[in-house]
């Protein structure tokens, strides 16, 4: 039962999460030529394979992201760091990948 | 030690000296303090060749027992208040032996110290008994060095007379630049106008009050003396003169001041506590190229970086390793561009921010971000970042309340066809302070 309920809090988070992503991607978006497909929400390829960003512009995404997760949740979070480049697959692939990571560190952090 | 200095007080026993608390000393007050401190100095077996502090700003009093004590040849290291905090490591690190403190009032009182001088550097002034002088580098990165001079090469320079002005005092007591200010005043007849604090409103005013024509100060001082406006209250028209020196001056502070003033000139001027104050020339008012030299020095380029040699020089840090090559080069880590015989100083080495393996200059970006509407101050730093080693972060301080998220934005829309996109600072944080210390030069790490 716990367990359950635990799948759905996170969900929410999760959810929360794409559209805290959203928010950041399209003020980048703003500035970008190329830029990232919001409308494929948490499909929405960033970096790597199929992905639109350069390492500059992920930065200034992941930065972003981060400040929004401080003001909205007061975790504050380095999500570009040794343990996100150390990860099998990368957490900076799409929009959901990055929610899933940040979640993930978010539970690990309380 | 220093008779040509009671010469030229003598030659201007009537002359105004020092403005102090609003009231005026003449040279000849300044010579009877001078007499009093010398033979109370002795009576209280102050020196002679003894490290002592003193403790104080610009005042009657100060200003005649730091001249005592180098004629007692002893090495001297200042403090101002802006250290107090540090006041004790700096004693111990410097081998201080007693503290002479001069205090608001201008009165004095002195401490004997238990602690021995065993520092080789120290040493070797005491066997050649000559009077020295410690400074401690304001450190924009990094630990405070001690740098000991010999005074005897440091007052050369002042014994060729020169034409002087009525200047503030505005660079503190325990820096290159406040001392340098103290000792060109004094040894040319002239006079020197003391602040009891260093606001933007306390310096107009007594530049109006007093009819000061030169005012020594930083490129942070300039722009924050602009923001201020309190200028428009004052009548500044005396002032003939700006030096800025101590960091890079924002080419946007400096052609709006000089639209502001066009009849005052600015000039840059070129110094480090570790090799004085150097004579500077530059191009035009409003220009950041600059000639420098003077008697003696000469300088050279190596990969970008200023190195100088200079008769004046230190003899060595007192807690760090000398910084000089072995046939004598100080290497300055500052970065210079060159044309012809011109210099530009970009900005020192160690702050060079690197993006990918591209190099951003903090300066070059916080001049951009000041030219944005709202930006009071900004101050850029790098700030580690796995994917691309480093990145660019700006502290920002805004006159306005507008949201992290609008500036952000407004910020690389302002940017985008001024700089490539990896210089934009990546990360901006809101501040709600300025970003300099006491002594008016911006402070880039964080605290």
């Amino acid at each position: 039962m716990l367990g359950d309920r635990e799948k759905i809090m996170a969900t929410e988070l999760y959810n929360k999460l794409i559209e805290l992503i959203i928010v950041q991607a399209e003020e980048l978006n703003e500035g970008l030529k190329i830029q990232i497909d919001v409308a494929a929400g948490e499909n929405a390829a960033l970096f790597g394979e199929g992905g639109v960003l350069k390492s500059i512009e992920l930065v200034n995404l992941i930065v972003a992201v981060e400040q929004a997760v401080e003001d909205e949740f007061n975790v504050f979070l380095t999500l570009a760091d040794e343990k996100a480049m150390s990860q099998k697959k990368s957490p900076f692939r799409t929009i959901g990948a990055l929610a899933a990571y940040i979640e993930k560190r978010m539970q690990e952090e309380s | 030690m220093i008779t040509f200095l009671r010469n030229a007080f003598e030659a201007n026993i009537d002359n105004d000296a020092l403005v102090w608390q609003n009231q005026v000393y003449k040279y000849n007050d300044l010579l009877t303090a001078l007499d009093y401190w010398s033979s109370h100095l002795e009576n209280a077996k102050v020196g002679p060749n003894q490290v002592v502090a003193l403790e104080a700003d610009f005042s009657p009093n100060a200003l005649a027992l730091m001249l005592a004590l180098i004629d007692r040849r002893c090495v001297i290291v200042p403090l101002s208040s802006t250290v107090a905090s540090q006041k004790n490591e700096f004693c111990r690190i410097a081998e201080v032996e007693q503290i002479i403190s001069v205090n608001a009032d201008d009165e004095v009182n002195i401490i004997v110290t238990n602690q021995s001088v065993i520092n080789p550097l120290n040493q070797k002034l005491k066997e050649l008994k000559h009077p020295g002088l410690i400074l401690f580098s304001s450190g924009s990165t990094g630990k405070s060095k001690a740098a000991l001079h010999d005074f005897v090469p440091l007052l050369e320079k002042f014994k060729i007379p020169r034409k002087t002005l009525r200047t503030l005092a505005f660079l503190l007591f325990d820096h290159i630049g406040g001392i340098n200010t103290l000792f060109y005043t004094l040894a040319n007849g002239g006079c020197a106008v003391t602040l009891k604090e260093r606001s933007p409103e306390a310096v107009c005013k007594a530049i109006q009050d007093h009819k000061v024509e030169l005012l020594p100060t930083s490129p942070t001082f300039i722009n924050l003396l602009l923001l201020s406006e309190v200028w428009k209250n004052f009548d500044l028209s005396s002032l003939k003169l700006v030096t800025y020196g101590t960091e890079v001056m924002p080419p946007a502070t400096l052609q709006r001041f000089h639209n502001l003033f066009p009849n005052i000139k600015l000039q840059q001027t070129y110094g480090l506590s570790e090799i004085g104050i150097l004579s500077s020339k530059s191009r035009s008012p409003d220009s950041l190229w600059v000639k420098i030299g003077g008697s003696g020095i000469t300088y050279r380029i190596v990969d970008g970086i200023l190195h100088i040699k200079t008769p004046s020089a230190m003899l060595g840090y007192l807690n760090a390793q000398s910084p000089f090559t072995e046939d004598g080069w100080f290497d300055t880590g500052d970065q210079v561009e060159v044309d012809g015989e011109y210099i530009k100083i970009l900005g020192r080495k160690s702050e060079i921010i690197n993006v990918g393996g591209e190099k951003v200059w903090p300066v070059e970006i916080e001049n951009v971000l000041l030219t944005m509407s709202g930006v009071e101050d900004v101050a850029v730093t790098g700030r580690a970042n796995p994917i691309t080693g480093q990145m660019v972060q700006a502290r920002v301080k805004l006159s306005t309340d507008e949201s992290l998220s609008d500036f952000r934005k407004r910020m690389r829309q302002y940017c985008k066809d001024k700089m490539p996109a990896y210089k934009i600072p990546q990360q901006v944080i809101l501040e709600n302070e300025g970003f300099h210390g006491g002594r008016f030069k911006k402070i880039r790490r964080q605290i």
